[in-house]
């Protein structure tokens, strides 16, 4: 455990030496809800505000993702792997990029409320939201980093990312838009507990694959 | 290699199968591909001409569906019923046609119900029964009250011959079922293949953390990651087929070519996957990475199918029948006439997407050693 700990300082140690990178995604995630508040002005109905959320949050994803792993040099990647194991890194990475997704989405769930204003959260459950957003948030980091880990290692660029995540992260957004919009009408937690199951169960599934697959992924 | 018939020889238990899983095959898709479209619906009541009964007489047209009213002219009677307890006969005006009869009842001023159904019945077609809401104007309605049924003299309950179910709305369609569903099982069937092969080729990869001088299996490797390649491109092919007769028969049966269906958006996300899978596999170029990552894809993509359309489907509103929503095969879906087609179907899909995965892995296995030999 300490190992993971040590990987995960590491990671927060470069996030924080390579402050641009950080600064760009935030820049990126204030433009985009810039864009979203100048071409719908008000937004009243709860499932718009809830899908312009997740879109938001999705790409916002995409691009903190793509420095995971492409941030690192070929040397230290030899460097690590003669050093760490395997299972380890990817929980270190796992769990450093699913707070990170979860960081950048309170972000943008903070600046939605900053340019279209509470008055779509008037009726919403905002605990239940906010659990459904942490949720949402670390699945769409842990399902990321699965298809980054792959896209790195077949060595083709970033844009393998995008076409190896996507598919897996629609499920998860459907679930987490239904989820996001039923909250903000004010649905109770018995009836929308269903989708927080399903978006648990979604994380589960790239963090236990992810966990077990990854040494074979390592190999050199 | 000349394959031999294995007819001779009773040991050569590959040899044998190789040719009679092909005869199979072939002899159940034919049964199934003539069947599908020789028999017809059983016969069934589609409407009658009135929306509402009062006391007297009242007249009306009686629409069938693949009845014989013509030919079984003599037999044929029609009664109201009300609440399947009393019954009204009613005397036969004129027979139009097989499909439609013009009929006269006389009702009472006192009935038990207003829940009223209207039934022929006939030495060929069994009962005919019509349940659509009608309004009852004018009745004096006092429940328990025993009426006076009419005697008609019944033999014939259940049609004659062998036909499908009849589904309202579905209809016709219901042959489609012979087709669509199949194609789901004979891709769980490949993908599974696939699944097992790319374990098998991870097994034979080894981990990361493994001692360095485990001895690495690169040909087992490799030969187990076509075989899973070739397996989930048959198996995409049939994910097509069923998305492609499903949009068909959704077309008809809901009204639209997509619908916002947990098993239609699953089914589209598994296609999606797996072409991410193909695109995966064509950017890498390195042989043994390529293997290997694609192997873990596949895992992840399978385990993901699973869970979209075996796990999800069942927990959330659809229009697909056996769900939540609209249960409209559940009654039927054990119905025997529709079994006896569709085992053969899913038997014979299943087994000719296994032959298609052998003829591409053997298509591929020429290509790579031509390859081979080039260098």
């Amino acid at each position: 455990m300490s190992a993971v700990t040590a990987l995960i300082k590491k990671e927060i140690l470069l996030e924080f030496r390579q402050k641009h990178a950080l600064a760009g995604v935030l820049v990126y995630v204030l433009a985009t809800v810039f864009v979203c508040y100048l071409s719908f002005q008000k937004i009243e109905e709860t499932q718009i505000w809830g899908a312009l959320l997740w879109i938001t949050g999705v790409f916002t994803a995409f691009n903190a993702m793509q420095k995971t792993f492409y941030s690192e040099k070929p040397g230290t990647q030899f460097y690590m792997y003669t050093l760490a194991n395997p299972a380890h890194v990817i929980l270190s990475k796992l769990i450093y990029n699913a707070l990170t997704v979860a960081m950048l989405n309170v972000i943008s769930l903070f600046f939605f409320i900053l340019f279209f204003g509470t008055k779509v959260l008037d009726q919403a459950d905002v605990l239940q939201m906010l659990t459904g957003i942490l949720l949402g948030s670390t699945g769409l980091g842990f399902s990321l980093t699965f298809a980054g880990s792959l896209a790195f290692k077949s060595g083709s660029g970033t844009g393998l990312v995008a076409i190896l995540g996507f598919p897996l992260i629609i499920p998860l957004l459907i679930t987490m838009v239904r989820h996001t919009s039923s909250s903000l009408t004010g649905v109770s937690w018995e009836l929308n507990g269903l989708n927080l199951v399903v978006l648990f169960v979604l994380n589960l599934l790239p963090l236990v694959l992810g966990y077990i697959l990854f040494p074979y992924i390592w190999r050199e | 290699m000349i394959s031999n018939t294995g007819l001779g020889n009773p040991i050569d238990f590959k040899a044998f199968m190789k040719i009679w899983l092909k005869v199979i095959c072939v002899a159940l898709l034919a049964y199934v591909a003539v069947s599908t479209f020789w028999y017809p619906l059983i016969p069934a009541g589609l409407q009658v001409n009135i929306n509402k009964i009062n006391p007297g007489e009242n007249q009306f047209t009686l629409t069938g569906y693949n009845t014989h009213f013509v030919s079984e002219k003599e037999n044929l009677q029609v009664f109201v019923a009300i609440d399947s307890t009393a019954r009204y006969c009613g005397s036969i005006l004129n027979v139009i046609d097989n499909n439609h009869v013009l009929v006269s009842v006389n009702l009472p001023d006192t009935l038990s119900s207003a829940n009223i159904a209207f039934v022929a019945n006939d030495n060929t077609d069994g009962y005919i029964i019509v349940e659509q809401p009608i309004k009852s104007e004018g009745f004096v309605l006092i429940p328990g009250y025993k009426e006076k049924s009419c005697k008609i003299s019944v033999i014939q309950t259940d049609h004659k011959g062998f036909g499908y179910p009849y589904q309202p709305i579905i209809m016709e369609t219901i042959r489609n079922l012979m087709w669509h569903v199949p194609m789901w099982f004979t891709m769980f069937v490949l993908m599974t293949i696939s699944f097992i092969q790319s374990i098998k080729s991870l097994n034979s990869g080894g981990r990361a953390d493994d001692n360095l001088d485990k001895f690495l299996d690169q040909k087992k490797l490799l030969i187990s990651d076509t075989k899973a390649a070739m397996s989930a491109s048959t198996g995409l092919v049939f994910c097509l087929l069923g998305l492609i007769t499903g949009s068909v028969w959704a077309r008809f049966a809901w009204g639209a070519w997509w619908t916002n269906d947990p098993q239609l958006n699953g089914a589209m996300v598994v296609f999606i996957v797996y072409v991410a899978y193909f695109i995966l596999r064509n950017s890498t170029p390195d042989l043994e990475k390529r293997a290997r990552l694609s192997s873990i894809f596949n895992i992840f993509a399978f385990v993901l199918m699973v869970v979209l359309l075996m796990v999800m489907p069942r927990f959330t509103e659809g229009l697909h029948p056996g769900k939540s929503g609209n249960p409209a095969f559940s009654q039927y879906d054990l119905d025997s006439s529709l079994r006896v087609v569709f085992y053969p179907a899913v038997l014979g899909f299943i087994l000719l997407g296994y032959w298609l995965y052998r003829i591409n892995l053997s298509i591929r296995n020429i290509e790579i050693s031509n390859d081979e030999n080039e260098y």
